[in-house]
């Protein structure tokens, strides 16, 4: 994508300055509660930092709260306690009007790629959408940038027409993270954004996501559950479990030595593609914990 | 957790179950025509039979004929006259009140779908709370309020209906709240009126086509039990209600009388339901593949 | 057919109408072998699965399925309902919903093994206490009168697992047991059936799209593509060279924690075919970095090359590649 003059939200290009801090999320503090006297901590008191340019990894099981945190970050989810600064701008505190202006920095990409399109809009009206929502241009302007965002994601002028049922769940993830750039954010969440989606598919979607930081200047939060794929992705990445950041650390650091039991917990538990080194593996694994029971 | 097993089901077809016609489109072509051929002939029906006042004490209680279709009532007035006059009423009645019901309706169930919390619960306690009190009571006290004019019965009919379709409405619309998508357009900045009307309404037109059907064939009962125990339309006009009462009373000396009117009324309703079925499909086409 | 061969598919197809999403897919099963099924969306995996069970409802069912040589396929549903959960299981994907909400889990087991096993309520209940404990639900004797919300997934799927072998069935058909679980009770599980199949002298079909798990348990691997099978081998000389382009491709395309950093993933383009709409000839064709005119026209068989049998019209030219590289090698 060539440079612009202006982004399309009409704003000058955000100076670069990776390494920066884009995003600062200190004490993050979210209970739900359930019934009349269950509360559910899904967050505790947690706190990151996302440095401009990076991929920020955040790994963790079902009830860790990632998911909980990507919702907190983009302010679709209001928080007991805590502050989240975007770019210096305290998300918490901006209502209304403020709030919607500033999603135009930072989109996300969801987990279930059919559920997260409109099933109803055809490919061009949904990655048009978040340009009409904010009154950007006029419609040959917003088609032209429709044909831009498709084309950066690998998908043809042929698809324009098609609606969600008609594809794959790799043709619709492609299709939610064009509609996630047109408005050229700076921060995208991508919250399990590949855990659904088939081997190969997956390994094309990443290749891509790669391909589009590195041509947009893009930051990425990258959530998912599975250690490795976040390890090919993150060059930071923080480990959740029920609410609290257990360990976090550069990707060298995490991977060759990790600290904390639940990371270590987490490595071990993953497949190797390999028979001979898995087996060899899960012999070792077993003997270490016993007998297995529990989970 | 979503998985590409999963999906494989989903993406085959489209995400979700996908609506099948319960059955079949024939029966939608049927139900369509009849409710047509009804309102037409209700709407031009007048232009071309007798005056439904006319009195004619030589010819009481006569049965069809050429000249009488469906015959005469007490007073030797032509039955199908009335019934095509009063026809327009009762269907006037019944699609005022589906209007009135559908957008009140919307109103509520939006309103309190959007704002969960405090404003959500005391919309729907205040939907129980209209529920729970008998339609007839309810009906009298409009009555005495409004009148009994066809506007005002269309009014009392679309309140009486409005509870059940808020509820249904709020009900569609959090399943929907739940989906990605809707997430989605708040994360790309959409306002509260854009993800009603572009996002939302467009997936909740089945269920709110379903309602409609539903509404109309209430509003078709409810008023004819208004007018049959006189609540509703005041002589000398006469709704299907009103025929089906006179026809009842008399019903020694002419039995076409009550089943003229019964008929029209139970044939409307059973092609509206009909076309409620097919609106919603019901059959869960969730194949095997993958 | 030698003596211990507990399963024998043939030619098995399955369809809906017009589309056939099995198209043909013949395998052997020894006893105590362990045979993972491996493949993407719309490969037919789960529905081969499903088409030996006879569960697939509205398929139209041809080949045969010799279960310790009786052909399922000819069963009346009569006698196919004592053999389904009998001799042959099945453990499903999602432990959520394969359970009934609102029995409890005793009730469940108990109704299970009474279908198979001639034992009435205070022994099948015994017997029920047993098998969680040989799963390794902690305090059983409690456990059993609890309801399935109260169980945790990983333990659900131990209940699954436990009903599966209940009757000690000759075949265990597990399909994606571990997807819906989280990375570290998946281990768990996958070390329960190890143990399980082991004392039990099982043959197990295992169906995953995941091939870390499939290394780990599988004796022997059959990649699924496109509704037929386009490579079987033994797991350790599949993963060190596939013959099947499309093998080679998804196993380069996998993640774990070995994956080379700062590179592009190594992958194809395109996406799986729908059963609907399959290329003509090799249904691989379309994706794949080695075809030549006679794979658009011609469907390849499945054929024997380099001890595996592979269903690829250059596999020679590709077992030798292989074997200069390892000469090369070494």
């Amino acid at each position: 994508m060539s440079e612009p003059e202006t982004t399309p939200s009409g704003a000058a290009p955000v100076p670069a300055a990776p390494g920066a801090p884009l995003v600062v999320a200190s004490g993050l503090t979210k209970h739900f509660r359930l019934g009349s006297r269950e509360t559910l901590v899904a967050l505790d008191d947690v706190s990151l930092e996302i440095r401009r340019g990076e991929t920020f990894g955040l790994v963790g099981e079902s009830g860790s709260g990632k998911s909980t945190v990507s919702r907190a970050l983009l302010g679709l989810l209001p928080l007991d306690a805590g502050s989240v600064r975007f770019d210096g701008l305290e998300v918490t505190r901006l209502k209304g009007g403020e709030l919607r202006r500033l999603r135009k920095r930072m989109q996300m990409v969801f987990q279930d790629p059919f559920a997260a399109l409109n099933r109803r809009q055809s490919v061009a009206q949904i990655v048009a959408a978040p340009l009409e929502a904010h009154g950007i241009g006029d419609r040959a302007s917003r088609a032209a940038r429709v044909e831009e965002m498709l084309d950066l994601v690998g998908l043809g002028p042929a698809y324009r027409e098609r609606r969600p049922r008609e594809m794959s769940g790799g043709q619709c993830q492609r299709v939610a993270i064009a509609r996630a750039l047109a408005l050229d954010p700076e921060l995208v969440v991508l919250d399990e954004s590949v855990s659904a989606l088939d081997v190969s598919i997956q390994a094309q979607v990443l290749n891509l996501l790669g391909e589009l930081q590195q041509r947009l200047g893009l930051t990425y939060l990258f959530i998912s559950h599975d250690l490795a794929v976040v390890r090919y992705m993150a060059s930071t990445v923080a480990v959740m479990q029920r609410g609290r950041i257990v360990e976090r650390g550069s990707r060298e650091q995490l991977f060759r030595s990790a600290e904390h039991e639940y990371t270590r917990q987490l490595m071990s538990a993953i497949p190797a593609v390999d028979p001979t080194v898995e087996r060899a593996r899960r012999r070792s694994a077993r003997t270490e914990a016993g007998v297995s029971s529990g989970g | 957790m979503a998985s590409p097993a999963s999906l494989s089901l989903a993406g085959r077809f489209g995400g979700r179950r996908r609506r099948v016609p319960r059955h079949g489109s024939g029966t939608t072509i049927v139900a369509i025509a009849v409710l047509a051929a009804i309102v037409l002939l209700c709407l031009i029906g007048p232009l071309f039979a007798k005056d439904p006042g006319v009195l004619d004490n030589a010819n009481r209680f006569a049965g069809p004929s050429a000249s009488s279709w469906f015959g005469t009532d007490q007073l030797g007035r032509d039955l199908f006259a009335r019934m095509v006059a009063g026809g327009r009423i009762s269907l006037g009645i019944a699609a005022g009140a589906t209007v009135v019901s559908m957008l009140l309706g919307a109103l509520w169930g939006f309103t309190a779908a959007l704002a969960r919390g405090f404003l959500d619960e005391l919309l729907m306690r205040l939907a129980d709370v209209t529920m729970a009190i008998p339609q007839l009571l309810f009906a009298l006290v409009f009555v005495a309020a409004f009148g009994a004019n066809t506007a005002g019965l269309a009014l009392i009919v679309g309140v009486l209906l409005t509870p059940v379709t808020a509820r249904m409405i709020r009900s569609a619309v959090l399943t929907e709240l739940q989906s990605d998508y809707t997430q989605a357009a708040v994360a790309y900045g959409a306002s509260r009126w854009r993800l009603v009307l572009r996002e939302i309404l467009p997936n909740v037109s089945a269920p709110l086509g379903v309602q409609a059907s539903i509404n109309a064939a209430n509003a078709i009962i409810l008023e004819a039990a208004l007018s049959f125990v006189g609540l509703g339309v005041q002589p000398p006009d006469a709704s299907w209600g009103t025929l089906l009462q006179q026809g009842y009373q008399k019903i020694y000396q002419s039995t076409s009388g009550v089943i003229i009117p019964a008929l029209a009324i139970f044939l409307t309703i059973w092609m509206l339901n009909l076309l409620a079925d097919q609106l919603g499909g019901t059959d869960d086409v969730r194949g095997r593949t993958g | 057919m030698t003596t211990d061969t507990v399963l024998d598919v043939r030619d098995l197809r399955v369809a809906f109408g017009d589309m056939e999403p099995v198209r043909g897919i013949s395998f052997r099963l020894r006893r105590g072998e362990r045979l993972g099924l491996v493949g993407e969306s719309g490969s037919g995996k789960s529905l081969t699965a499903l088409a030996i069970m006879r569960l697939a409802r509205r398929a139209q069912l041809s080949g045969e399925v010799l279960l310790e040589g009786e052909d399922l396929l000819t069963l009346k549903p009569r006698q196919m309902e004592k053999v389904r959960g009998g001799r042959v299981a099945m453990v499903y994907q999602d432990p959520m919903s394969a359970l009934n909400p609102v029995y409890t889990v005793g009730k469940q087991l108990v109704e299970a093994i009474q279908l198979h096993r001639r034992l009435d309520r205070r022994a099948a209940r015994e017997r029920a206490i047993e098998l969680l404990d040989d799963v390794g639900v902690p305090h059983p004797q409690r456990r059993v009168e609890q309801y399935p919300h109260e169980f945790s997934g990983g333990m659900r799927q131990r209940v699954m697992i436990a009903m599966a072998m209940c009757a000690d069935p000759t075949v265990l058909i597990c399909d994606e047991p571990t997807t819906a679980l989280d990375v570290t009770t998946q281990a768990r599980i996958m070390d329960l059936l190890d143990r399980l199949v082991e004392e039990h002298d099982t043959a197990v079909v295992l169906i995953t799209h995941d091939l870390g798990v499939a290394a780990g348990f599988c004796d022997t691997v059959q990649v699924m593509y496109g509704g037929r099978i386009v490579e079987r081998a033994e797991a350790e000389a599949l993963y060190r060279a596939s013959l099947h382009p499309y093998s080679e491709a998804l196993l380069g395309a996998a993640v774990d924690l070995n994956l080379e950093l700062g590179v592009p993933i190594p992958t194809i383009g395109g996406s799986p075919p729908l059963a609907g709409s399959l290329p003509s000839g090799c249904s691989f064709h379309p994706r794949c970095a080695w075809a030549q005119d006679r794979c658009r026209t011609e469907v390849p068989l499945l054929r024997e090359v380099a001890g595996r049998l592979v269903e690829c019209h250059r596999a020679d030219e590709r077992a030798a590649a292989v074997k200069e590289e390892t000469h090369v090698g070494a």
